[in-house]
C-alpha cells in the first residue's frame, strides 16, 4: 500500500513539474528562512543558560525616576553589594563591576598596545561566575591590588609562549602582577572583557565605596541554594526606601533595586541605560520570528492553494479508488503522505541552502552559529519532526477536500467542487492571507528604512563629520594647552577643543542647583569644555554668547546651557534665561571652604544629541572646568586626511613619547549606536522580498489554473469579438480585488506594529499616509505583473484550439 | 442476489426537483445477466450507481444478498464494494500514473492481499484477458480495446460476485467492442452476475435478460432467449 501511495506520489510530483516546481521552491524558501531565524533566535535564547550555578545568580539594576520619566539603569552603587553580603544569609556571594570605557595601555618590555574591554572586578567575580582557567588560581587570583587576570590571546601577543602567572604586566604606566590565565569566555556569556584588574587597584576609599549615591558598578548576587529572590529583593527595596531615601538631597529623583534573573540580561536590558551586557533585544528577536513565521505560512498557503486548484486533475484517480474500495480514511492517508513527501524533499533541499547560508548568517549577527543536522541525531529527528508537522499541515486541508470527492460525479466527468463554490472562496482567502501578510511587510520595511535614514541623517544639533577625539595622556596631560596650540598650527586643522563629554562618547550626570527657583535641584548632563568647544563641535547659539578668553571671570562664572534646560529651569524664553543664576558642587575645588561654583547663564544653545534618538535629550550644562580634561577633540579640513593625522600623531609624540595615540572618529562612534536598527532594516527587507516572492509564485500557479479552467470561456469570448486586453482584465480583475483588501486588511495592523515600534526612538518619523499608498500600489504591481504573464498567454491561445481542448 | 422494492431518489438543486428513480422495483437473481436500456435521463445510471453503493437511495429497499443495505454509510458501503462488486466504465478510468499491473493490482491491494498473491492473481488475470505483454505500460500507451481490456481485468481481479458495467463498450470501436462483450459473457458462464446499462441493442443481446427504463421507472423487461 505504502509503496504504491508513494509511486503516485513521485509520478504526480514528476508529471506536474511546474506545480511542484513552485510547491517545492515556496517550501524551500519558507522552511530556510525559519530555520535561519530559527537559528538565531536558539542562539539568543542560548546566553548565559550553561554557567554553573545561573539560576542563583542575579544582576541587581536600578529602576530611576525623575520628574523626566523612569529609566532603567544597570549601573549601581557600590553599597548594594557589601550591604546584601553582610546583612542576608540568603546571599553567598557578590560581585562587583567597575568598567571604563577607555582603553588602557598594556606593556610588557617592549611589546605595547592599548588594549580595550579591561575592567575592575571585586575578588569573588569568579565565584559567582565560575570561569574555567588556564593558569593561575581563580579563588585568589583577584584579592590582592595590583593584580590582573587576561585572557589567552593577551597571554599570547604579551608574553608569547611564557607562562606569564606572576608576572609584571604594566597598565597605564603602573606594575601589576599577573595572576591567571583565563580560557576564552563562554560564546554565550552576556559579559565580553579581555582582562580583569582587582578593584582594590583603583585604591578607592572605603567610605566611597560604600555609598548609596553614586552609580558606576555593576553588581550581581548568588543566592544561597533554594533562597527566594522575590524575597531578597523585597528586602532591599523596603531598605533602601526607608533608610537611604531620605538622605537624598533630591526626593524628585529616586531609585528602586530589582533583581534581573542571570538569563534575562542578554535579552531583556534592550532598553536599560548605561548597560555593559552583549545584549539582544527581544522585540527584534519576536519581530523576526513572527516575519520568518509569515514566510512560512505563505508557502504553505501556496501549497493548500496549488493542491485545491488542481484538484479536478486528480478527481478521477480519486474516483476509481474509491470505486474500487478505498475509504476516505486511506485517501486522507495517501494525500497527507504525498505532501509530507514534498515537505521532506523541500526540507532537504532547505537543510544544504541552510547550511550555505549559515556562514553569511554569522558575518551579518557577529556570531559563530553551528548547525549540523546529519551529525547531530537530535537536531535530525527534530527536522525530520518539522517536515512531516509542515506537511501534515500543508496537506490536511487538500486531503480532506479531494478525498471527499464523490466518485460518481467525477468519474461522469463532472467537474469536482474544486473551481467554485466554498473552496473557492477559501481559496481567495488565503491568497487574501497571503498578500495581507506581504503588504504588511512591505509597511514595516518602507518605515524602518524611513526610520533608519531618519537616524543617520537628522540634524543632531553639532557637527560630527571631520571630528576625531582621543584621550588624553602622558605629557599631554601636563601641558595641555601648549599642544592644542601646537595643533592648531596646522593649516588643516580647522579647530582644537578639550574637556570631558564629548557626544556619543563619555559625560557625567549632575545636578546643578538653581537659587533663584528656590533653590530646587535639577539632573543635568554636564559638559566640561574651552573657549573652543562650541566652535569645534558645531554647537549652535540661539542666544547670548559663547565662552570668551578676554572675559577671565567665565571660567569660574559662566554657564551655557541647552533649550531643554531653559524650559526645565523655568527660565522662560532662551533670552530670559541669560544672566540667571546657576550653582554647581565643584568635583575638585580648588578652595575647599567654598565648594560650589557660583555662575550665571552667558549662552544658550540649540539641543543636541549626545545620545542616540531612542533617548530624549536632557537639561544639559557646558562650562569651563579646567581641572577636568580628560579628552581631545579636533575638526579636520576633509583633504589631506592622512597627512593631518600624521602631523597629529607626530605632535603627540613629542608630548608624550610613552603613549601610542589612539584616535576615534566622532561619526563613527556615534553612528554605531544605530547599528541594530540598521541590520533589523535589512533582515526586514530580505524578508519582505521572499515573503512576496514566494505569495507570487502561488498566485503564478493560480493564475495559470484559473485561466486554464476559463479556456473555454476565453475561447467563446474571443470568438465572439473580445481583445487581449478585455481578456487580460477579465482574467485579472478578481486577483486586484483580493490585493485591495489584503491591503485594507494589512494596513492597520502595520500601523499599530510600526507605530509601537517608533515608541523606542524620542524623535522619530511620522508615519506618512502616501507609505500606504506606496505599499499598497506596489503589492498590486507585483500581482499584476504576476497574474497578467498568464493572463496574456491565455488571451493570445487561438479560440479554436481553445474550444476544440475543451 | 438483489432485491430492490419501491426505490426513490430525487436530486434537487435550488429551484429543480428531478426524480431520477420514482418507486422502482428490480430483482436480479444470481448468475443473471442483465442490460439496463432506456433513453438518456431515464435513471440507468443513478440505478447503477445504486446497485454499485456509489449512491444512497432516498427510500425504498435494497436487498444485497438478503442484507438492507440501504442507509449504509460510507465505511460499510466500500467495504461491501471492494469484496462483491466490480466495475466496468465507458471511460475505461485507468489512473494515469499507474502501470497496467499497478492499476489490475489496486483492488487487491486495498482488499490487503499480501504482495506475493498479488501477483500471481493479478498475472493471471492479465494472462486471461491477453493483455501480459503490456503490463509495464502505463494507460496512455494503450489502445481504447487494450485499455477496456485492463478495466475488466481490474474489475475482476477480486473475484466479485457482481459486475457492473456502464456502457463497456461505449469508447469502443466494433469489434473492440465485441471483444470486451465476449469477455463479458465469459465471465457471466463462469458464475458471475453482470449488470449492463447500455444504449447498445446489440450489445443488449449478450445478456439474459433486458430491463428498459423510462422517467425513473421500468416499463418493460424482454426475456432473451
Amino acid at each position: 500500500m505504502l509503496r504504491n501511495y508513494l509511486k503516485t506520489a513521485v509520478r504526480n510530483l514528476l508529471r506536474y513539474k511546474g506545480f511542484t516546481f513552485i510547491n517545492i521552491l515556496s517550501l524551500v524558501i519558507g522552511i530556510t528562512g525559519c530555520l535561519i531565524i530559527a537559528l538565531f533566535v536558539w542562539d539568543e535564547h542560548s546566553f548565559d543558560r550553561d554557567i554553573a550555578g545561573g539560576e542563583r545568580i542575579y544582576r541587581i539594576y536600578n529602576e530611576q525616576n525623575s520628574l523626566t520619566g523612569a529609566s532603567n539603569v544597570a549601573v549601581t552603587q557600590p553599597a548594594y553589594a557589601t550591604f546584601l553580603q553582610q546583612n542576608y544569609p540568603e546571599v553567598d556571594t557578590t560581585t562587583r563591576i567597575m568598567m571604563f570605557r577607555d582603553k588602557f595601555l598594556l606593556e610588557v618590555g617592549e611589546k605595547s598596545g592599548y588594549e580595550e574591554k579591561g575592567w575592575f572586578v571585586d575578588g569573588s567575580f569568579f565565584h559567582v561566575f565560575p570561569l574555567p582557567f588556564l593558569r593561575g588560581n581563580a579563588a585568589t587570583a583577584l584579592s590582592a591590588p595590583n593584580t590582573v587576570v587576561i585572557s589567552e590571546e593577551l597571554a599570547k601577543r604579551y608574553f608569547g609562549g611564557e607562562d606569564p602567572v606572576g608576572k609584571p604586566l604594566a597598565i597605564d604606566k603602573e606594575t601589576y602582577e599577573v595572576t591567571g590565565v583565563l580560557a576564552p569566555l563562554p560564546e554565550h556569556f552576556h559579559l565580553r572583557f579581555r582582562y580583569l584588574m582587582s578593584l582594590p587597584s583603583l585604591g578607592l576609599p572605603a567610605q566611597r565605596m560604600e555609598a548609596w549615591t553614586w552609580n558606576q558598578f555593576y553588581t550581581y548576587v548568588k543566592l544561597t541554594p533554594g533562597a527566594d529572590a522575590a524575597q531578597v529583593e523585597a528586602k532591599l527595596q523596603a531598605h533602601v526606601k526607608k533608610e537611604i531615601y531620605p538622605t537624598l538631597e533630591n526626593p524628585n529623583s529616586t531609585f528602586l533595586p530589582h533583581f534581573q534573573k542571570l538569563e534575562h540580561i542578554h535579552l531583556q536590558s534592550a532598553d536599560f541605560v548605561y548597560d555593559n551586557a552583549l545584549r539582544g533585544n527581544q522585540t527584534y528577536v519576536k519581530g523576526l520570528t513572527i516575519i520568518a513565521l509569515f514566510v512560512l505560512v505563505i508557502a504553505c498557503f501556496n501549497f493548500i492553494n496549488l493542491a485545491t486548484a488542481r484538484s479536478f486533475r486528480r478527481a478521477k484517480e480519486i474516483g476509481v479508488r474509491k470505486v474500487i474500495g478505498a475509504d476516505r480514511k486511506q485517501l486522507v492517508l495517501q494525500f497527507l503522505g504525498e505532501s509530507v513527501l514534498l515537505s521532506l524533499i523541500s526540507m532537504l533541499i532547505a537543510l544544504l541552502a541552510t547550511l550555505i547560508l549559515l556562514p553569511f548568517l554569522n558575518a551579518f549577527t557577529e556570531k559563530s552559529i553551528s548547525f549540523n543536522p546529519f551529525t547531530n541525531p537530535l537536531l535530525a529527528l527534530l527536522v525530520l519532526a518539522a517536515a512531516v508537522v509542515i506537511g501534515l499541515l500543508a496537506g490536511l486541508y487538500p486531503a480532506m477536500v479531494l478525498s471527499g470527492f464523490q466518485p460518481i460525479k467525477v468519474l461522469k466527468n463532472m467537474k469536482p467542487a474544486g473551481g467554485g463554490g466554498n473552496i473557492g472562496w477559501l481559496r481567495k482567502s488565503l491568497v487574501v492571507v497571503q498578500f495581507s501578510l506581504s503588504a504588511l511587510l512591505i509597511v514595516c520595511a518602507l518605515i524602518v528604512y524611513r526610520q533608519v535614514r531618519f537616524l543617520n541623517t537628522k540634524d543632531v544639533g553639532f557637527n560630527k563629520e571631520q571630528v576625531i577625539f582621543f584621550q588624553t595622556r602622558g605629557g599631554v596631560n601636563e601641558n595641555l594647552e601648549t599642544f592644542k596650540a601646537e595643533l592648531k598650527n596646522s593649516p588643516n586643522i580647522l579647530s582644537v577643543t578639550s574637556g570631558y563629554g564629548l557626544p556619543g562618547d563619555q559625560f557625567a550626570g549632575e545636578s546643578v542647583r538653581v537659587p533663584d527657583k528656590e533653590d530646587q535641584q535639577f539632573s543635568t548632563t554636564l559638559f566640561i569644555g574651552d573657549h573652543d568647544y562650541l566652535k569645534t563641535l558645531g554647537l549652535k547659539l540661539i542666544a547670548g554668547r559663547d565662552f570668551s578668553r578676554e572675559r577671565t571671570t567665565d571660567e569660574r562664572e559662566a554657564f551655557i546651557i541647552n533649550q531643554t534646560a531653559v524650559k526645565e529651569f523655568g527660565f522662560g524664553t532662551p533670552e530670559q534665561a541669560l544672566g540667571q543664576r546657576i550653582d554647581w558642587e565643584e568635583w575638585a575645588p580648588a578652595d575647599t571652604t567654598n565648594p560650589v561654583k557660583r555662575g550665571k547663564v552667558i549662552g544658550v544653545v540649540q539641543d543636541f544629541h549626545y545620545k542616540s534618538l531612542h533617548e530624549k535629550v536632557t537639561a544639559s550644562v557646558i562650562q569651563l572646568y579646567p581641572a577636568v580634561h580628560f579628552k581631545v577633540a579636533v575638526k579636520l579640513r576633509t583633504e589631506n586626511l592622512p597627512n593631518t593625522l600624521a602631523y597629529i600623531n607626530g605632535v603627540w609624540d613629542r608630548f608624550s613619547p610613552g603613549y601610542p595615540l589612539d584616535v576615534q572618529f566622532m561619526d563613527e562612534t556615534y553612528g554605531n549606536m544605530y547599528k541594530s536598527e540598521e541590520k533589523l532594516a535589512s533582515l526586514i527587507w530580505i524578508f519582505t522580498l521572499l515573503a512576496i516572492g514566494v505569495g507570487c509564485m502561488g498566485l503564478f500557479g493560480l493564475a495559470a489554473y484559473s485561466a486554464e479552467q476559463r479556456t473555454k470561456e476565453i475561447g467563446i469570448r474571443k470568438v465572439l469579438g473580445a481583445g487581449v486586453l478585455n481578456i487580460v482584465g477579465l482574467l485579472s480583475r478578481s486577483f486586484v480585488g483580493m490585493v485591495l483588501i489584503s491591503c485594507l486588511l494589512a494596513f492597520p495592523l502595520a500601523w499599530w506594529a510600526m507605530h509601537s515600534w517608533l515608541q523606542d526612538f524620542s524623535y522619530r518619523i511620522d508615519i506618512g499616509w502616501w507609505v500606504f499608498l506606496v505599499a499598497g500600489a506596489a503589492a498590486l504591481l507585483v500581482a499584476l505583473i504576476t497574474v497578467s504573464f498568464q493572463a496574456i498567454r491565455a488571451a493570445m491561445r487561438n479560440p479554436v484550439k481553445n474550444l476544440r481542448t475543451e | 442476489m438483489i432485491k430492490i422494492t419501491n426505490l426513490e431518489k430525487i436530486y434537487r438543486t435550488e429551484d429543480v426537483e428531478t426524480v431520477a428513480l420514482n418507486k422502482l422495483s428490480l430483482e436480479v437473481k444470481e448468475g443473471e445477466f442483465v442490460a439496463i436500456m432506456g433513453p438518456s435521463g431515464c435513471g440507468k445510471s443513478t440505478l447503477l450507481n445504486i446497485l454499485g453503493l456509489l449512491d444512497d437511495p432516498d427510500s425504498g429497499s435494497f436487498l444485497f444478498d438478503g442484507i438492507e443495505v440501504a442507509g449504509f454509510g460510507e465505511r460499510k458501503r466500500a467495504d461491501l464494494r471492494k469484496r462483491y462488486i466490480g466495475f466496468v466504465f465507458q471511460s475505461f478510468n485507468l489512473i494515469d500514473e499507474l502501470t497496467v499491473f499497478e492499476n489490475v493490482e489496486l483492488p487487491l491491494i486495498y482488499l490487503g492481499v499480501g504482495a506475493a498473491e498479488r501477483k500471481q492473481r493479478v498475472e493471471e488475470v492479465l494472462d486471461k484477458m491477453q493483455i501480459m505483454h503490456r503490463r509495464n505500460h502505463y494507460p496512455q500507451q494503450l489502445s481504447g480495446g487494450q485499455q477496456q481490456r485492463v478495466a475488466v481485468a481490474r474489475a475482476v481481479v477480486n473475484k466479485p460476485k457482481l459486475i457492473l458495467a456502464d456502457e463497456p463498450t461505449g469508447n469502443l470501436d466494433s469489434s473492440n467492442g465485441n471483444e470486451v462483450m465476449e469477455l463479458l459473457t465469459n465471465l457471466n458462464e463462469q458464475g458471475t452476475t453482470i449488470i449492463m446499462v447500455t444504449h447498445s441493442e446489440h450489445d443488449a443481446r449478450y445478456s439474459h435478460r433486458i430491463v428498459r427504463m423510462l422517467d425513473g421507472q421500468t416499463v418493460l423487461e424482454n426475456l432473451m432467449v
